[in-house]
């Protein structure tokens, strides 16, 4: 028996390309048209390397997982629940409804890849549009510290570089692309103009060129080996556009500086809008790790690094995320969904992790499903699972669930620990949720 | 005094001398603090040992207690050893003295009174919080080690003092105030500061968006170094004589800004 699903949503990158053509032959995908290598691998092996429920190493039943996880959970006093970019939104929605329920620290993937543009944009506001808009207004295009010609693959081709626009009717020669990275990568060739900056100088760059911009002085012939020339030249042209687009990755916002750099960037772009019309994107990575900051956000107020301890909403970045609070050793339990924290954390973080009552609920095999104490293994969001994802220009788009599965989706597991813990502690359905809440006062921080 | 080490954190914003002046020891030992997500008593965690007057000494690591002395408005707290994030947050009156290191967020968007660490501080000493608008107005801050990275950002008004070094953006976003380095700074000090001054006394470069205006002396050093040293933190005698170079900045913003860097001390110009 063959099937073909068409306009599938893939699950893999921010871009969440849902145009793709998958075909099921007999019960295996054996197609997936239009999907860019990233996408294909996705759907075609989506189901090796498949996590077993185990608890400390031993085969164990999915009941029995729960059972084990909602007593370390409830028995916690500063628990961690870190995660949440490869799942779906509903999925996220109960983790944080979990998290109010034992208290515990939230985090997703953002504290380690874009938290620094979600901090930047709480101060400084974006200039943002959808990647529609892009492709059918931009003339300039400027990646800064990104290569999505690897990361993102359809990206160029779908939004940005190559595809005719409306009001772009030539495609890619009505574009200027412009990369402004440490070395080379595949991103540069396609660019007319690459820019290379020593590492960790992205900051003087981008301040240099916002003083260009607004016609301030600058003395410098020079600024971080970047002839200030070229800078000038971009400036104007940048001025001169009638619309364009700054897009960055983690160069700018994994380096020295952080989300100063990109405050730095969103400045640029509000500042341009003196002249003209430019936007400013980050170039979101995981799936749906823009859905998981909209989730916070729209529960707790918070993108990120939140902590509910006491009862209510508490934002910390450098406090609350997950790559600190396990650094200085300060959790003392950790659910990890959906995202491999061991594989991706610093030393000192994946060391504490590897200390302390750890449960992994992920459908894969992964550093951290190999030290948890107990697995819960899932099905495979948009694939297994239907749900909905964001895409990078926050953009809500439907998952398809395609194959059928054996496993719970992440979402049955997390109603199911909830509903294990408010019977642990004689709570009713609508009974709340922290114990403590009423003993506390809303403070203002 | 602290009993008993805590690695998760305690946050105890009810330890306040201006909370606690007047309570009986019973009272002190009943306040509420913060363990992760357990609501537990001062007396789970420290012993009291006296009480009476608008002091309040707490001796022990208190590196995982956080919010100590938030929000005060008098009165005068010690504590005698390493304290956690966000001491004396939004402070408005009275005064902080620390006798070893404080972590991050010392002082931020405090108003008024005086905090003097006389260790270290971690990060954003006197700053904004994330989507705050302003960051520290009103206030003195002294450290006597060294300071984290972007103390003073987005300040608005008030001093900040650092003995020893300093880490990178100190003062960015600056709208007005004062911060004296006595050691190295960190790079990008004063980046997109509007007015404001930052002062100096090791080699510095500043962004390229920042204006040579001439090497000069400054009387009103002596000012600056007056108060402080009425405050007990040594800066060295021949400041206000010597020559300093003044940059102007940051010129992507109204550029009313100042860094200036010590040049030399060679009194006789």
């Amino acid at each position: 028996m063959t099937e073909v699903f068409k306009n599938v949503t893939c699950p893999f990158c921010g871009v969440v390309c849902d145009d793709l053509q998958v075909k099921v032959e007999n019960g295996v995908i054996t197609e997936a048209k239009r999907g860019c290598v990233l996408g294909r691998y996705t759907f075609l092996k989506y189901d090796g390397d498949r996590a077993t429920m185990r608890i400390d190493g031993k085969p164990a039943t999915l009941d029995e997982c729960i059972e084990a996880a909602v007593e370390i959970l409830d028995e916690s006093t500063f628990p961690l629940i870190y995660g949440l970019a490869s799942t779906e939104c509903d999925a996220q929605r109960k983790a944080v409804e979990l998290a109010d329920l034992i208290g515990s620290t939230i985090d997703t993937t953002s504290s380690v890849c874009h938290s620094p543009t979600l901090q930047a944009i709480q101060h400084m506001g974006d200039s943002t549009c959808t990647v529609g808009e892009i492709k059918n207004r931009s003339r300039l295009l400027i990646f800064w510290g990104c290569n999505p010609a690897e990361s993102h693959p359809r990206h160029f081709s779908r939004y940005s570089v190559t595809p005719v626009g409306r009001f772009v009717p030539e495609g890619r020669k009505g574009r200027y692309v412009v990369n402004v990275d440490v070395r080379k990568t595949p991103s540069a060739r396609a660019a007319d103009l690459f820019i290379q900056v020593p590492p960790g100088k992205d900051y003087e760059v981008i301040s240099t060129l916002r003083a260009l911009v607004n016609g301030r002085p600058v003395d410098a012939a020079e600024v971080a080996g970047v002839k200030i020339e070229i800078l000038r030249d971009l400036a104007e042209r940048m001025k001169s556009v009638k619309f364009g687009s700054l897009f960055w990755g983690m160069g700018l916002t994994m380096s020295r500086g952080k989300h100063m750099n990109v405050m730095a960037m969103l400045q640029l772009a509000r500042d341009l809008n003196q002249y003209t019309k430019f936007t400013a994107s980050p170039m979101r990575g995981h799936g749906n790790v823009v859905g998981a900051a909209t989730v916070l956000s729209y529960t707790t107020g918070y993108p990120f690094g939140i902590n509910l301890g006491r009862g209510y909403p508490q934002y910390g970045p450098g406090e609350f995320t997950s790559v600190d609070v396990l650094a200085r050793g300060e959790a003392d339990a950790a659910l990890i969904i959906a995202a491999d924290a061991v594989g991706n954390f610093p030393a000192a973080a994946a060391s504490h992790l590897k200390k302390i009552p750890t449960i992994a609920i992920d459908p894969k095999e992964s550093m951290t499903t190999k030290t948890a104490n107990i697995v819960i293994a899932t099905a495979v969001s948009g694939i297994e699972t239907g749900g909905t994802v964001y895409r990078m220009d926050g953009i809500p788009l439907p998952l398809t669930k395609i194959m059928d599965s054996d496993y719970p989706s992440d979402l049955d597991v997390l109603s199911r620990i909830i509903a294990g813990i408010r019977r642990r502690r004689g709570l009713t359905e609508t009974e709340t949720l922290h114990a403590d809440a009423e003993n506390h006062q809303r403070t203002s921080l | 005094m602290l009993k008993d080490y805590t690695s998760i954190p305690v946050e105890a914003d009810s330890l306040r001398p201006d909370k606690i002046t007047g309570l009986s020891r019973d009272q002190i030992l009943a306040l509420p603090l913060y363990h992760g997500n357990k609501t537990v008593t001062v007396g789970d965690f420290f012993e009291v040992q006296e009480t009476g007057g608008d002091t309040l000494v707490i001796e022990g690591d208190l590196s995982k207690f956080k919010k100590l002395g938030q929000e005060m408005e008098g009165g005068r707290l010690v504590v005698r050893g390493n304290a956690g994030m966000h001491l004396g947050a939004y402070l408005r009156g009275g005064t902080i003295e620390v006798f070893g290191d404080t972590a991050d967020w010392a002082g931020a968007e405090m108003k008024g009174g005086l905090i003097h660490i006389h260790g270290n501080t971690g990060h954003r000493a006197g700053a904004v919080y994330r989507g705050s608008e302003v960051g520290m107005h009103g206030g003195v801050i002294l450290v006597d080690g060294n300071a984290g990275l972007e103390i003073g950002s987005f300040m608005r008004r008030g001093l900040i003092a650092v003995g020893g070094n300093a880490g990178d953006f100190a003062g960015a976003h600056m709208i007005a105030g004062s911060i004296l380095v006595m050691g190295e700074m960190g790079v990008r000090a004063g980046a997109s500061m509007r007015r404001g001054t930052l002062v100096t006394l090791k080699p510095f470069e500043p962004l390229p968006t920042f204006r040579d205006s001439g090497a000069y002396r400054f009387p009103f050093l002596r000012l600056f170094t007056d108060r402080l040293h009425s405050r007990g933190f040594r800066v060295p005698a021949d400041v206000e004589q010597s020559l300093f170079r003044r940059f102007v900045g940051d010129m992507n913003e109204i550029g009313l800004g100042e860094i200036l860097i010590l040049e030399g001390r060679d009194h006789d110009g």
